[in-house]
């Protein structure tokens, strides 16, 4: 079965606002795929496009080439978390997810054993209105997993969650892509993407700004720079740019340089009798990388807004 | 981190168990087949809040109250009606499924407004894609509700208004017989009002699909409900007050409660209660429109 998730051409505007505009990417099985941008940038809209709550205006959002809507055992396809908030107050936990499985014909076993994946064993009987964020977010989990999907859609699962939880939701998308599934999680910080997304697809104000994948994002970003410490700062640098390279001190004994493969950096150092513990490969992070394409996004945001577009509300 | 991976996959049972939870639920069962499931949900997210069963006493016991405290204020020696003088005790019985009627329809309100209030309409429209099931099954729930306390609150009040009318002189000697479904008009009007408010709960969710909004919905029921027998009783025209208590869907429902001097009635027992399904039709087509048709 196929499990991949489409977005082509996808659009949607709210009044005055275009929440999405042409929006397309795709999300493929055995990897988690971060939804990377600001708020208000659409991908709530998109989650809920893809969800068949909201329809599109233009395009196509479809999981493994079907509109949401036409999903007759949703549960067993799909599992969405978009807000963990979205529980009756008065509800009990457990009867949150019970109701869930009745939808399905699923035994009640399945939602004791859902509710200890998550934690909530000993929080299920107590009412909804009562839980911490923490544990509102778990139950969300459980309603996502409740069917088992090879399908699985986070909208900011880990906002609001302790260190602890958030340690555990990457431990979970992680062990969901590896189990074969397509996993699609939104957020607004890169850094929570950092460790556990394989591909980013990264938007801002409704438009894709990147869709690529984390190593070539990073690689990019590195863009071939050099790292080389060294306790002889300055004669470093005079070596180095006398041979044409752009030098950058990064620290007291840290530099990187550019336009220099990292051999001829060592051959360079080794010949002017400079000493240095490491010279390596510049390895940029994720944040670094983000600040690049949103510093672009920034250019574009400027250019949308003499543009005339209104800013887009009520998005989180 | 390992550890969470093992746990994480050894509780979803792997593929394997993925297979046999959808070959359980999935395989062979054709779409037809999913509405008993999705009635099953309503049903056990209503009755996993508090409310619903508040709500449920209340109307069995306004319904019997009221029913209570209209017959013990008549006299068999004091007519307020015209000759042949002679009260209606069957309808003066059931006067608290006027009342009754409200508090079903905050039972409509609380299953479909409470869901949009709290958010819960996305997890609803997300297990249960299908909209007009979504409709339909709710309306199961709402209507077997409704039916179960309206046959309770109209028997119980029948049963004490019985024993009420006859502590009150309404005996062989002044020409009446003890309340009894045994008699045919009072089985219809019996029946009528559980009907009566099941067609009220349908109407209020109908609306509720269309407004959304608990007080608006509220609003426009009551407003639909007791709108035209204010207005009926401020018309000087008595072709307008007529036609008010005819097509008006209060009135018109709760005429199915008469026994007596059927031929006077603006409307048939039983058109009455026409009237008022042509208003829940047209509500349930219209919030069904609404729920289909917009974003949730």
């Amino acid at each position: 079965m196929d499990t991949t998730i489409e977005v082509a051409g996808l659009r949607k505007r709210f009044g005055q606002s275009l929440a999405v505009d042409g929006l397309s990417f795709t999300a493929r099985p055995g990897q988690v795929t971060g939804f990377v941008g600001p708020n208000g940038a659409g991908k709530s809209t998109t989650m809920r496009m893809l969800l068949g709550l909201d329809s599109p205006d233009e395009g196509r959002a479809l999981i493994g080439g079907r509109a949401y809507r036409d999903l007759r055992t949703p549960l067993f396809e799909v599992g969405a978390l978009l807000d963990a908030a979205a529980v009756h107050p008065h509800r009990k936990g457990r009867d949150h997810l019970l109701w869930l499985a009745h939808s399905h014909g699923l035994p009640t076993r399945r939602v004791d054993e859902i509710l200890e994946l998550v934690g909530l064993s000993g929080a299920g009987r107590r009412r909804a209105g009562g839980y911490s964020l923490g544990m509102r977010q778990r139950l969300g989990i459980a309603v996502a997993m409740l069917g088992d999907p090879p399908v699985l859609l986070f909208d900011e699962p880990v906002n609001g969650l302790d260190p602890e939880g958030v340690r555990w939701i990457r431990g979970l998308l992680r062990a969901m892509a590896a189990d074969g599934r397509t996993v699609l999680v939104s957020s607004h910080l890169m850094s929570e993407l950092e460790d556990s997304a394989d591909h980013l697809v990264v938007v801002g104000r409704g438009r894709l700004i990147s869709d690529t994948s984390v190593a070539a994002l990073l690689e990019r970003a590195s863009d071939g720079r050099v790292a080389v410490r060294t306790t002889a700062r300055t004669q470093a640098i005079a070596a180095l740019s006398g041979a044409g390279g752009e030098v950058a001190a990064t620290g007291p004994d840290a530099l990187t340089v550019s336009g220099l493969p990292s051999e001829r950096v060592v051959a360079l150092l080794t010949s002017y009798g400079v000493p240095f513990s490491e010279v390596s490969a510049h390895r940029a992070t994720l944040e670094e990388a983000y600040m690049e394409l949103t510093r672009d996004a920034e250019e574009f945001r400027a250019v949308a807004a003499d543009g005339g577009f209104a800013p887009h509300p009520g998005e989180d | 981190m390992a550890a969470t991976d093992a746990r994480t996959l050894r509780a979803l049972g792997g593929p394997a168990a993925r297979d046999r939870a959808r070959s359980a639920a999935e395989a062979g069962r054709p779409a037809r087949e999913r509405l008993p499931y999705m009635v099953h949900a309503e049903w056990t997210k209503l009755r996993t809040l508090p409310t619903t069963w508040l709500i449920l006493a209340a109307a069995v016991l306004l319904t019997t109250a009221i029913g209570a405290a209209a017959t013990s204020g008549l006299d068999p020696g004091h007519c307020r009606g015209t000759e042949p003088c002679a009260e209606d005790i069957v309808k003066q019985s059931l006067t608290g499924v006027l009342v009754g009627q409200v508090v079903v329809a905050i039972l409509a309100i609380h299953a479909v407004c409470g869901e949009y209030a709290t958010g819960t309409i996305r997890t609803t429209l997300t297990a249960m894609p299908d909209r007009v099931r979504v409709l339909v099954a709710k309306a199961v729930v709402v209507g077997g509700l409704t039916a179960a306390a309206g046959a309770a609150g109209v028997g119980a009040a029948l049963g004490t208004a019985r024993f009420v009318l006859l502590s009150q002189g309404f005996d062989h000697a002044h020409g009446y017989a003890a309340l009894t479904l045994a008699d045919g008009a009072t089985a219809r009007a019996a029946v009528g009002s559980v009907l009566n408010l099941v067609l009220v709960g349908w109407l209020t969710l109908g609306l509720a699909w269309l407004v959304r909004d608990s007080a608006g919905a509220i609003g426009s029921v009551l407003g639909l409900l007791y709108l035209s027998p204010v207005l009926a009783s401020l018309a000087n025209d008595p072709t307008w007050q007529h036609r008010l208590r005819k097509y008006g869907p209060g009135p018109a429902g709760l005429s199915v409660q008469n026994t007596l001097r059927l031929d006077r009635l603006d409307i048939g027992p039983w058109p009455g209660l026409g009237v008022l399904a042509a208003y829940t039709g047209a509500a349930l087509l219209v919030g069904g429109l609404a729920l289909c048709r917009r974003d949730a």
